[in-house]
């Protein structure tokens, strides 16, 4: 018996040592993979369009049109805005706004946390959200800095008040118990492309929001042409992005409202 | 031979006793948890209290604390067989089974708590590694076939069992043979997934409260204490209320002492962890701290987790002469599982009740709120009643407390596996 006992012992410690050196090969490659990937420049793509917005404070009047238009283009539900617009103070006597819609995100925390890998970066740097995919168990929501993530807590039944005045619905609805997003109007850029048009120029190839603003305080456009608006309208304004501590790399960019441009 | 069939004598029903009452209760309690159940399935999750802004509530706390109380599996299996500790092999018997029930205790809340249960499978497919909640669903799932496992013998073991299908008591009592690897798989798994749910909270820089190292350490140390607590008191629990059940004191005392070492273990990083939090401000971060210290959450933090969660269960664990005394015990037990329950609601909430804005113009905090819905209180109670059926189900016919026995079994089951090769 204690010949038994030593043999399994030897096992034991035979097994013990081949399970470590293999989970300490994999962590010792896991820390590297996940370093290289923070590091990195973002999505590794085909793609040789990189999309971006860009939001100009200056001329946003609060208007909230683009939160009607993405609602009616995406089939969002009332109780559920993927553009949200925030009075954000005051700039001498004019009142700011900040128009939010998904930040997509180079260093998305909601595709890092996803157990599923319902998110997901598309080539050309949109967050994407796979609907078929998500279980609906939140932690994106909770990881989203921006709250620009939102649960379907019941299903969405009935007509949307927002069709067809702001448009017509171009995506199937989400059902029930997933998380949805903005997408930048994947499917407008998608199409678009298809067709030979020119996102951020002709307007069915342009997010939604976009072409619905009555000021013209949002563009849209691939920040690898560097004759695309957005890529001249950063190249010669200041400009933010929100958060930028936490180090995620908004898609989204802000031209902020001074005080010269209110007077 | 003659197998004389397994029969519930029909007759104790008409003559109740004390038990019987119990079990009705917990039957009433669950059937309350399944109808609310239902109308969460149905409905969905918009009859709850959770909103976009604090999607993770009560049923993510029950979910955490099951699991940490199902810690105690982990650790005296690796005791036993790999530490050789084989004096406390009844009790690993017991907390086995109690983390077979805390583990589906936690698989029942997620399952009302996703939003498409119907999709549970999907992290088993469609693979995110670089996810902590993906690694944490792997190895809860890995594990859960580990401590269904380890529990056959249990079953095998079972007199009834073996009366009725004595091939199959045999077969399910030879699994024991192979208790030390699963011990061993056991350990590597559970290391990973209890850490893990506190680095689940700790790697989102979205939340300051949250963002910091600390908490897969403190997740897996206050494990550590709440497990075997549960195990220690559930045992004792179960020998006070039936003649049948049988245990030596002596190993819950000596358990109890090591509770009582992890407890102050616990609480020194603990201590560390808050203390260095309150150097200087850094916006969502004190605010968080300052709903544990001051607001909503401080006496759930300073009474509950603190004082009754940790100091005055120290104080009676490492304390020989006030450990002795059963009932003292008994309840600094209770106590300390009392107090990781806790420990998992205000971290929790914590995160979620502090909102930061990403307005550029100045980082403000905003304040959100959450109590359950009455809904989301009686799945919770269902969860929870079902689990204390299970164990009295166990303490009664499977023999799970019984110190008495499990040596012998240990014994016998060598004889039974050289009997066949």
């Amino acid at each position: 018996m204690n010949r038994r006992l030593m043999k399994r012992r030897d096992f034991l410690k035979l097994l013990i040592t081949g399970a470590g050196t293999i989970a300490g090969m994999q962590l010792f490659q896991n820390v590297q993979a996940n370093v290289h990937r923070a590091m990195a420049a973002g999505p590794v793509g085909e793609s040789t369009h990189k999309w971006a917005m860009v939001i100009d404070q200056a001329k946003c009047t609060g208007c909230g049109y683009c939160t009607e238009a993405c609602r009616a283009h995406n089939d969002v539900p009332p109780e559920i805005s993927w553009n949200r617009v925030i009075h954000a103070g005051k700039v001498g006597s004019k009142d700011v706004y900040i128009s939010r819609p998904c930040m997509q995100c180079q260093h998305a925390p909601c595709v890092e946390v996803c157990p599923v890998s319902a998110s997901y970066y598309r080539a050309d740097g949109i967050v994407m959200m796979d609907y078929d995919k998500c279980i609906g168990c939140r932690y994106c929501e909770v990881a989203c800095p921006y709250g620009a993530r939102a649960f379907n807590w019941e299903t969405f039944t009935g007509d949307n008040p927002a069709v067809p005045e702001w448009g017509q619905p171009e995506v199937p609805r989400r059902p029930r118990g997933v998380v949805e997003k903005c997408s930048f109007c994947y499917q407008r850029i998608d199409r678009g492309l298809e067709r030979g048009l020119k996102p951020g120029v002709d307007p069915e190839a342009t997010p939604a929001c976009v072409v619905a603003c009555p000021v013209g305080a949002r563009k849209f456009g691939d920040l690898n042409d560097p004759e695309s608006e957005v890529s001249k309208l950063l190249a010669n304004h200041p400009s933010y992005r929100l958060r930028e501590d936490l180090g995620t790399g908004p898609r989204v960019y802000y031209l902020p409202a001074r005080e010269e441009a209110s007077s | 031979m003659r197998i004389k069939p397994f029969r519930f004598p029909a007759w104790r029903l008409l003559s109740p006793t004390p038990s019987h009452g119990w079990l009705i209760a917990l039957g009433g309690v669950m059937l309350a948890g399944a109808v609310s159940g239902v109308i969460v399935l149905t409905k969905g999750l918009v009859v709850t209290n959770l909103t976009d802004l604090v999607p993770w509530g009560l049923w993510i706390t029950i979910d955490l604390s099951a699991i940490a109380m199902s810690a105690g599996a982990f650790l005296l299996c690796a005791a036993v067989y790999l530490l050789g500790l084989k004096r406390f092999q009844p009790l690993a018997r017991t907390a086995t089974f109690i983390g077979l029930i805390g583990y589906s205790m936690a698989v029942l809340c997620l399952l009302f708590d996703i939003g498409r249960p119907d999709r549970f499978w999907h992290a088993l497919v469609f693979w995110n590694p670089h996810s902590v909640l993906w690694e944490v669903t792997i190895c809860v799932t890995l594990y859960f076939t580990v401590l269904l496992l380890e529990t056959a013998p249990i079953l095998g073991q079972a007199e009834w069992v073996q009366r009725r299908w004595p091939r199959l008591a045999r077969r399910l009592a030879s699994v024991h043979h192979y208790a030390p690897v699963f011990a061993m798989i056991g350990l590597g798994l559970s290391m990973l997934h209890q850490s893990s749910l506190g680095a689940t909270y700790g790697v989102l820089k979205a939340r300051p409260i949250w963002y910091r190292p600390d908490l897969s350490v403190l997740f897996i140390v206050s494990a550590m204490a709440g497990g075997p607590a549960l195990t220690a008191l559930a045992s004792t629990l179960a020998a006070s209320l039936s003649s049948k059940v049988k245990v030596n004191d002596g190993l819950i005392d000596q358990l109890s002492h090591f509770i009582g070492w992890v407890l102050a273990a616990y609480l020194y990083f603990r201590f560390w962890d808050a203390f260095a939090m309150t150097y200087t401000y850094e916006p969502g971060r004190t605010e968080g701290l300052s709903l544990l210290t001051s607001g909503p959450l401080s006496f759930n933090f300073w009474i509950g987790e603190m004082l009754l969660g940790a100091v005055i269960p120290i104080i009676i664990l490492l304390n020989p002469r006030l450990r002795s005394r059963k009932l003292l015990r008994m309840i600094a037990l209770a106590l300390v599982v009392g107090g990781v329950v806790a420990y998992r609601w205000d971290t929790n909430l914590a995160g979620q009740l502090v909102l930061l804005t990403y307005l550029p113009q100045e980082i403000t905090v905003r304040y959100t709120a959450y109590i359950p819905s009455l809904v989301e209180f009686l799945v919770g109670a269902g969860i929870v009643a079902y689990g204390l059926m299970a164990f009295t189900l166990g303490a009664r016919y499977l023999n799970v407390v019984n110190h008495e026995v499990a040596p012998e079994a240990e014994h016998q089951m060598k004889m039974v596996t050289a009997g066949t090769i």
